[in-house]
């Protein structure tokens, strides 16, 4: 509602300054007037143009009249002026679509119009492009048909795509068996192609494709990638690595010269020299070229216009310490326009974009926003249920596997059922219009919706309901995707009688739903955030700076956390004195109290209304406040290897860099120095990458060759995984000298002293030979590993992942916030990760929080325990309440004392432990009640209730 | 392979790899490899002697220095290039084998190559079959004779030796007019029924260059100006060499 989307649209100047730009923007054509289609796709059906599919990156086709794809946003046909045979042509020619259209959308009288919008902040996210490979004429693409790229071939894969799923060979449209993967291609890579940099996200997508790959062929197949490190730094990311590789992935640390194409044109042929020097000859019938990712065609174009500053790779310049801003005040940047990154550092950059975009309007915040407003409640009581069944076919996810006519046609005979029917997707804007038409046509009180997760879907069926002025607690969903199709793609029939009892069960409870009223509570405007490292202090000084009251708790004596050891960040940028400014601006802040030595030892009540004790110097204080920050960090492990801790030349990291600091000369006498990496991660204990070792390796190096350029520099290293833009300085102390040698877990490196001498040993994989490396300095990459954060897991129940890292709700789609509503995470508490990163995590929970604090009031789920006339003040629920929401009351009745239980609807959170503990139905759970789930359970057995 | 730990650390001597660097542009990118194989999994002499170009470069690196100075697969490699073209750093591989052929003394470089620098350098022609003016010559005439009357169709047949301001001067490996005379007439019939205007020259024809292979530079540069002078001594405007 607050959103304005301009598609088919492009920027042609942006002038102005922060808080008062003027966006100039070319608005072309759709030649389909978008309130009057209701995206029947009738247009394209008659349509008589095929052209090639841009989105299915021309592997398939579709009409002059199109849409792009089944979830397109906003879900409105439109018609390419290339191709369209009237456009084209002129008068007198086909005009299909305009005949046909059934509401008489098609509108060839629509011209390019520009629009001037006057606002205050911009943020720009055009995003990349893929990488094109036919530069490199030795891997045949686009001259070999077996020869795909990473991004045709995630179409391949995709059930939506133009095989639907049904993988097949190009060359002869049969099952490929066998397919490999090369890695790196178009990335890391400065001959024939300017992309030194890693695109960050291919050894991953390379991994997925892989793993899918063997679901999508009977038998299972053989994938195999060719790599020359595997990145996998991200969070859990080693953990699928090792998946991977139990799943029979080949991961061979190789790189083909060239692919041929195989006997008759079909598959492809290479030749490859394993690591210890084998010539291997080798078929395939397919190879994947993982392509990386560039700045967008039209970057310069762009930067241009908007005066902002590029990379040297066009990538757009932002700074460590900033690392959403552009060059130009009030310009942001958001997602992999700022280099190469995946979908949570993308959603993460945006959030903190947000907030920055924000911070720069207060003084105008609300000034322009609009509020959703509700018709009143109709009253149901005494209504018999009249329940409408929708049937989603989620494009083919659903319908692929589940025979949804025949489902439809069963709903229909179900008891209280008045109406049921199918569409394509039950969640587009569109049918939710439709939806709401029937439900007041036939005059429906109960709807159930038989599509994907309520987890994410149950707040849309509800709105729409709600916009009826229907209590939006009538809605009942079957889950017949994720807990159907998706896991039953080899059996259709039994899928489909599998929905027909899924439906039959949701017909069974809504027949027995009631309508609940939502909690209103009003939201105490504080912000409390926990930890006062770089990524606390940041969240604390945006929440600040919007003008919110924040509290910000430091367990220690003194703010700022792992960044008082650090010197410089990767691109060099001195810590120090950012690290300084930032303490001073937060403790100046008025909006801003800084408890240091200070814990956080209870908390109440839930989003919008949280009541906490602080002991703070021996004193406790209590706050109240709107949600809190999580920015508990971490820290450097204490290695148990390589002479650490008996021999005063073995230090780590962080010890490197305070002795650099601190003691130059020191380091600049060295004539040799040794780093090994991984010490302590990627192992049994702990199966994670810790992200940043690698980068902090490779710049304390080039620093060591900076000082003194003939120092002996090594760095022994199992991948070196300095991803993204990090390449660059990898290179860089390559080009300096500094000599990497790659090691195995099984053939760790083995330090000794000789004499006083420190030596290290190691075996060169590619020479096969034991190297010595007489060292005077030896640095461990200690792994990272979380803070404790025992005592706030059971005061917020929240949850830590095996690695003790603190979770977040979705790692893709909701990055920073919390499964707890009002519960934000960010920084390295979460996973390992630089400076740079922290602070956009900061930036991106501060402006997710400011979405709470700048309401009024929240409304809490009625999805609460009520207790009823049956409890008797027994207090068996009283124990098993994990919320410690439940607590017992005294009060008369007859002249006696009796006694019964009293729920703390703030406290409460739905989840049903003490309906399942009373023996005698002394308290339920509304939306989950115990008639309603043994209706649930009779209609499952189809058994009469 | 030898088997012996190589020692490194403290005791940082100059290496060998650091004096090619230091004469090719850009250093030929030695110091970047990324181990990655491609140069090894393309590379035709890959395997030969349990040696390939990433380990050639490898040792270089890792300075040893005499394994590779000493290493005879620096004369298998065929100079064809193919290693610096799929490397993602673009390093110079070729140059660093090149730089350690010359690095030998000249009578312990291959025997064959260093015969066949010698013989070029006897005549002008730049054959290392050591096929003089007037021996070629003949073999020209000799053969173009007879497939004009024996061949139909080829009655005019043309193969100018010494046509002064054709168009193209035209190389020819010194092997055919000596081993198999025959194999020369499928080009000049292209070349006719293209009707392109090109000659020999009875200077400087011969097509390879073993003084380049063996990585003798005053000998190369010697066979490459004699080239050079024969071809602008016919005004031609182009110098083909089909090597
Ligand atoms: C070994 C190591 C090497 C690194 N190298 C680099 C590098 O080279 N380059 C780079 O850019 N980044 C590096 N980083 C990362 C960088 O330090 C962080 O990204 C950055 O400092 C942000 O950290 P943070 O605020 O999330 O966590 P921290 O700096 O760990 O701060 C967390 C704070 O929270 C406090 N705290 C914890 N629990 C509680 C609690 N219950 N109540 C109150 N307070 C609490 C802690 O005392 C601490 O002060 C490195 C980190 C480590 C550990
Ligand atoms: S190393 Fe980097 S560029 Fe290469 S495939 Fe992996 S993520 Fe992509
Ligand atoms: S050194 Fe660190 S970043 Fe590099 S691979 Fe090991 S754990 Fe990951
Ligand atoms: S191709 Fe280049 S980077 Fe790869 S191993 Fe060979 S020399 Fe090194
Ligand atoms: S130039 Fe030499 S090393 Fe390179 S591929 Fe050719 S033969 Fe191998």
């Amino acid at each position: 509602m607050n959103i304005e989307l301009l598609t088919l649209s492009e920027v042609v100047d942006v002038n102005g300054q922060a808080g008062n730009f003027t966006v100039t923007v070319r608005k072309n054509p759709r030649y389909i007037d978008m309130d009057k289609c209701i995206a029947c796709g009738i247009c394209a059906e008659k349509c008589p143009k095929l052209v090639k599919d841009d989105y299915n990156l021309g592997l398939s086709r579709r009409k002059a009249a199109y849409i792009q794809y089944g979830q397109t946003i906003p879900l409105k046909y439109a018609i390419d002026p290339e191709t369209c045979i009237f456009i084209q042509k002129g008068k007198g020619k086909c005009l299909a679509c305009e005949k046909f259209c059934p509401t008489g959308a098609i509108n060839f009288k629509d011209r390019e119009q520009i629009v001037t919008l006057n606002v205050g902040s911009v943020i720009l996210s055009p995003g990349h492009k893929p990488f094109d490979p036919s530069v490199f004429d030795f891997y045949g693409y686009g001259r070999i048909p077996d020869v795909v790229t990473g991004m045709e071939y995630e179409r391949m894969l995709s059930p939506g795509g133009p095989l639907h799923g049904h993988l097949e060979q190009p060359s002869n449209g049969k099952t490929p068996q066998n397919i490999a993967w090369l890695q790196c291609v178009g990335s890391r890579n400065t001959n024939k192609s300017d992309n030194g940099y890693c695109s960050s996200v291919c050894c991953m997508y390379a991994m997925k494709q892989a793993l899918i790959t063997e679901t999508h062929i009977p038998g299972g197949g053989r994938q195999t990638i060719f790599f020359m490190d595997m990145r996998c730094h991200g969070k859990e990311f080693e953990l699928y690595y090792n998946y991977a590789k139990d799943k029979n992935i080949q991961f061979m640390r190789a790189r083909p010269h060239t692919i041929e194409a195989g006997p008759g044109g079909v598959g492809v042929k290479m030749l490859y020299s394993t690591e210890d020097g084998r010539k291997v000859e080798e078929q395939f019938d397919m190879a994947v070229l993982s392509i990386g990712l560039e700045a967008p065609r039209d970057a310069l174009d762009l930067a241009e216009k908007t005066g902002i500053r590029l990379t040297p790779y066009r990538f757009a310049e932002t700074g460590d310490f900033n690392p959403v801003a552009s060059s130009k005040a009030g310009i942001y940047i958001g997602g992999s326009f700022m280099g190469p990154m995946n979908i949570p550092s993308a959603v993460a950059h945006a959030s903190s974009a947000a907030a920055c975009a924000a911070a720069d309007l207060v003084s105008a915040r609300g000034t322009l926003t609009r509020k959703k407003t509700y018709p009143p409640e109709a009253d149901l009581a005494g209504q018999a249920p009249k329940i409408g069944v929708f049937v989603c076919s989620c494009g083919i996810n659903i319908a692929q596997h589940v025979d949804v006519t025949a489902l439809t046609e069963y709903a229909k005979t179900l008891p209280f059922v008045a109406y049921a029917e199918n569409s394509l997707f039950s969640c587009s804007t569109d049918a939710q219009g439709m939806m709401g038409k029937i439900v007041k046509e036939k005059g429906l009180n109960r709807v159930v919706i038989a599509a994907c997760s309520p987890r994410t879907h149950e707040p849309l069926f509800q709105d729409t309901l709600k916009e009826l002025g229907i209590n939006g607690y009538l809605v009942e969903m079957a889950n017949i995707r994720n807990q159907n199709s998706w896991v039953h793609q080899k059996q259709p029939e039994k899928a489909t009688q599998k929905a027909k009892d899924q439906v039959r069960m949701a017909v069974a409870k809504a027949g027995r739903i009631f309508p609940l009223a939502q909690m209103e509570v009003p939201v105490v405007p504080r912000a409390m955030v926990i930890g006062g490292g770089v990524t606390g202090m940041t969240a604390a000084l945006k929440l600040g700076d919007q003008g919110y009251d924040t509290v910000l708790i430091e367990k220690s004596d003194r703010l700022g956390g792992n960044a008082w050891q650090l010197r410089t960040t990767a691109r060099g940028e001195p810590v120090r004195p950012m690290l300084e400014a930032l303490i001073a601006k937060v403790k100046g802040h008025r909006r801003i109290e800084v408890l240091t030595t200070a814990r956080i030892t209870s908390a109440t009540g839930s989003v919008g209304n949280f009541t906490s004790d602080v002991e703070a110097d021996g004193e406790v204080r209590t706050f109240s406040y709107g949600i809190a920050v999580l920015a508990t960090g971490a820290a450097e492990s204490v290695p148990v290897e390589y002479l650490y801790g008996q021999d005063d030349r073995v230090v780590t990291h962080l010890q490197f860099d305070r002795l650099i600091a601190d003691d130059p000369d020191r380091t600049a006498s060295l004539a040799s120095a040794v780093f090994i990496q991984c010490v302590g991660s990627r192992d049994e204990n702990r199966p994670y990458c810790s992200r940043l070792c690698c980068t902090h390796s490779v710049k304390a190096a080039v620093d060591l060759k900076t000082q003194k350029p003939d120092m002996a520099v090594f760095v022994l290293y199992r991948d070196m995984r300095t991803y993204g833009l990090n390449e660059d300085l990898y290179k860089k102390a390559r080009e300096m000298g500094v000599l990497f040698i790659r090691y195995d877990l099984e053939n760790k490196p083995q330090v000794s002293r000789d004499g006083d001498r420190l030596v290290v040993r190691v075996t060169d994989p590619v020479i096969n030979r034991k190297i010595a490396i007489d060292t005077d300095l030896l640095v461990l990459a200690a792994a990272v590993v979380p803070n404790d954060v025992a005592d706030l897991v059971s005061i917020y129940r929240c949850a830590t992942n095996q690695d003790g890292f603190l979770n977040e709700a979705h790692p893709k789609l909701r990055p920073v916030d919390m499964a707890a509503d009002g519960l934000f995470v960010a920084g390295i508490g979460g996973f390992p990760k630089p400076l740079e990163e922290s602070i956009s995590q900061a930036q991106a929970a501060a402006s997710r929080a400011s979405v709470i604090l700048s309401r009024d009031v929240m409304y809490l789920d009625a999805i609460k325990s009520h207790v009823t006339e049956h409890c008797d003040g027994c207090a068996v629920c009283l124990d098993a309440c994990p919320y410690q929401a439940i607590s017992i009351i005294a009060y008369a009745e007859n002249g006696r004392t009796a006694k019964k239980v009293e729920t703390d609807k703030a406290l409460c959170k739905g989840c049903g432990i003490c309906q399942a503990a009373c023996p005698k139905g002394g308290i339920l759970v509304h939306g989950f009640t115990i008639d309603q789930l043994q209706a649930q359970v009779y209609a499952a057995l189809d058994l009469p209730n | 392979m030898r088997a012996e730990e190589i020692r490194l650390g403290k005791t940082r001597k100059s290496l060998f790899k650091d004096h090619v660097m230091s004469i090719l542009p850009d250093g030929g990118n030695l110091n970047l490899c990324l181990t990655c194989g491609a140069c090894a999994s393309g590379c035709p002499a890959s395997g030969i002697g349990d040696m390939d170009p990433r380990r050639f470069l490898r040792l270089a690196a890792m300075g040893a220095d005499d394994e590779i100075l000493s290493s005879d697969w620096a004369w298998w490699c065929t100079m064809c290039q193919r290693c610096i073209y799929a490397c993602p750093m673009k390093i110079d591989i070729p140059q660093l084998i090149f730089n350690v052929r010359a690095s030998r003394p000249r009578e312990q470089r291959p025997k064959g190559i260093v015969a066949s620098c010698d013989a070029a350098l006897k005549h002008d022609t730049c054959s290392a079959m050591g096929v003089s003016e007037e021996d070629w010559r003949f073999v020209v005439e000799d053969v173009l004779d007879e497939v004009r009357a024996g061949q139909a169709g080829f009655e005019k047949l043309q193969a100018p030796v010494d046509k002064v301001g054709a168009e193209l001067f035209l190389n020819q490996n010194s092997r055919e007019p000596v081993t198999e005379p025959e194999e020369m007439v499928p080009l000049w019939k292209i070349l006719n029924l293209a009707g392109a205007d090109w000659t020999y020259g009875s200077k400087g024809w011969a097509a390879e260059n073993y003084c380049m292979f063996m990585a003798d530079d005053a000998s190369w540069e010697h066979i490459i100006r004699t080239k050079v002078k024969a071809v602008e001594d016919l005004r031609c405007k182009a110098w083909l060499n089909t090597e």
